[in-house]
């Protein structure tokens, strides 16, 4: 299905008021990814060139790049979301659970939300069989924690045009791929319709660090400068924000600072709700009274 | 063997900690990169690409670029450590030794720890007979430095699949091409087992200064924040931190400042060990057997 044909065009000063409970006027959920990397395929990001260019494989140097993000980064950042009391999203390949049992573990004892973030880390379009590779990824979740996945986020946010209906079939509640608004969305399917909530591409590591090459304060700058806004904003109608890191990125020595710095400044916000996924989820469909 | 045949994944928090003499709290690891580029190659680097982008050869313009490393960065590096009192590792493609004998002499006279870094700089995947390479690089260095060397480097980090069991058979005792942890660690090879050490591809002048081109100062930034995050842990794990630089990038009159403001910043700490590869793998290894 086309994007036309799942959603209308809507302004988002003309829909009925969205009103957090109590004094709150932004949601904000913190997403962390964790991947597994396959050393036999070309690396989904790289931070280090072949001398005189090209792509020789194996790629071990960047490959253990990510792996430093699973083995030590993650860890530092687990005590900044623990230190703030924040329980997180964790968007986990479905391979990435038994592979990397102990940040799993971590996260279920914390009563992370577990979303599904495919089997492997390739793009959709390039998965052998989607429908599968969904049942794959949402059978892994449960076996581990006991509750299905409700959410879905595609590797690199990649869809196939049927993504959003075989998620439906295959029982998700929400995707987050579609990073059209500040508010959550409805998508049509040719089933049910399927809640799409407001993840990132600009709040988020890969394109600010890995791709725009900013200086790594520049994820605090930014951070507060779309939280004043969206803050300012939701004084008519409430506002989601997302906040997505990755270990291998975020959870560097010389970044972490600025990821704490930003996690502190929202927090001591009391108009602030730091909520999963599914509490958005849960909170939007009461507000909007189901489809 | 693929890395994972190498080594299972292991979270930091999960080993017991690794303590250094006399209560310090890091271990600073600085290497040089010293390297041949052959004029009838494409260039490992390039700071200004031909007009229209087309790859011509000869690449005179960038040759030079980095040939002015060797004429005059270098000299810089070797005024700053001698001032600093620290002897770094130096990995150097062994042709350096032939071709620029000069350099190699003064790094000699220093007191510099060789590294094997390859015979000349390309990815390793391109040399039709790796385990000759190796070893002829190593018997040069062996010839020029008076001892054999014991660690290694691939050029641009590069490995085949074979490389660490090649390494092994050679005599190297430890690499730095996995950049996945803080700590020294072992890996296994047909050979028996290999230490990585912890090089970087974070606060390295390659990826920061050629590939996300960060403005010179922020070198000094980035390695200030890794310091100091990884000196706080440092206190109940010791840490060890690589800084990894090049004459043609570092070794710029605009960049040297900024080289040496890192440690200029790194001398108002106590507990700061300036170690070179061999004895981050000494002390690593009785650290080790006397857990």
């Amino acid at each position: 299905m086309l994007p036309s044909e799942r959603l209308d065009f809507s302004s988002i000063d003309q829909r009925p008021k969205l009103a957090l409970p109590g004094s709150a006027r932004l949601a904000v959920w913190v997403i962390v990814n964790v991947e597994e990397w396959d050393p036999t395929q070309p690396l989904p990001r790289t931070v280090l060139t072949p001398p005189a260019g090209g792509a020789p494989m194996p790629d071990i140097p960047n490959w253990a790049w990510h792996e430093y993000g699973n083995r030590v980064g993650f860890w530092r950042m687990l005590e900044v979301l623990d230190h703030f009391e924040i329980r997180a999203v964790l968007a986990i390949n479905g391979s990435a659970i038994g592979r990397y049992e102990p940040i799993a573990r971590a996260a279920v004892d914390r009563r992370w939300e577990f979303i599904g973030h495919g089997f492997t880390q390739r793009n959709m379009q390039k998965v052998a069989d989607e429908r599968d590779d969904l049942r794959q990824t949402a059978a892994a979740i449960p076996e581990f924690t006991r509750q299905p996945p409700r959410g879905w986020l595609g590797p690199g946010l990649t869809e196939t045009w049927e993504t959003p209906d075989l998620l439906v079939e295959e029982g998700f509640d929400y995707v987050c791929d579609w990073v059209l608004d500040d508010q959550p969305v409805w998508l049509k399917t040719r089933t049910q319709p399927i809640v799409n909530l407001p993840y990132t591409q600009e709040c988020n590591d890969v394109a600010m660090m890995l791709i725009q090459h900013h200086k790594a304060s520049e994820y605090y700058d930014r951070a507060i400068d779309q939280f004043a806004q969206l803050h300012t904003d939701a004084a008519q109608s409430s506002r989601v924000m997302a906040l997505v890191v990755h270990p291998y990125i975020m959870g560097a020595p010389h970044r972490l600072r600025y990821f704490r710095d930003v996690l502190a400044r929202i927090r001591a916000h009391r108009e602030v709700l730091f909520w999963s996924g599914e509490e958005i989820l849960d909170w939007f469909l009461d507000q909007r009274g189901g489809a | 063997m693929i890395p994972r045949e190498r080594c299972d994944y292991s979270a930091i928090v999960d080993r017991p900690p690794l303590k250094l003499p006399n209560g310090a709290r890091l271990v600073v690891w600085t290497i040089v990169n010293l390297e041949f580029w052959s004029i009838s190659r494409r260039m490992a680097r390039q700071v200004l690409p031909a007009p229209t982008g087309e790859v011509l050869l000869p690449d005179v313009p960038n040759w030079s670029w980095h040939e002015y490393g060797m004429r005059v960065g270098v000299w810089r590096f070797f005024e700053l450590f001698a001032r600093l009192g620290i002897r770094p590792t130096l990995s150097i493609n062994a042709r350096v030794c032939r071709e620029y004998r000069r350099v190699a002499r003064a790094a000699r006279q220093a007191g510099w720890e060789f590294m094997g870094h390859a015979w000349e700089q390309m990815p390793i995947h391109k040399v039709d007979n790796q385990a000759e390479m190796i070893g002829r690089s190593l018997d040069t260095l062996a010839r020029f430095a008076g001892t054999r060397p014991v660690g290694w480097l691939g050029p641009g980090l590069t490995e085949t699949y074979e490389t660490p069991d090649l390494l092994a058979a050679a005599g190297v005792k430890y690499i730095g091409d996995w950049v996945y942890d803080d700590e020294p660690t072992e890996i296994r090879t047909t050979f028996g087992p290999l230490i990585t050490l912890p090089y970087s591809v974070e606060l390295n002048d390659i990826p920061m200064m050629l590939v996300q081109h960060h403005e010179s100062g922020y070198f000094t930034q980035r390695c200030i924040d890794s310091f100091e995050r990884l000196y706080h842990e440092g206190a109940e794990r010791a840490k060890v931190m690589a800084i990894a630089i090049h004459p043609y990038i570092s070794g710029q009159p605009h960049r040297i400042k900024y080289l040496e403001a890192v440690y200029e910043h790194f001398s108002r700490y106590e507990g700061v060990l300036h170690w070179n590869g061999v004895e981050i793998l000494d002390w690593y290894l009785s650290a080790k057997a006397a857990l």
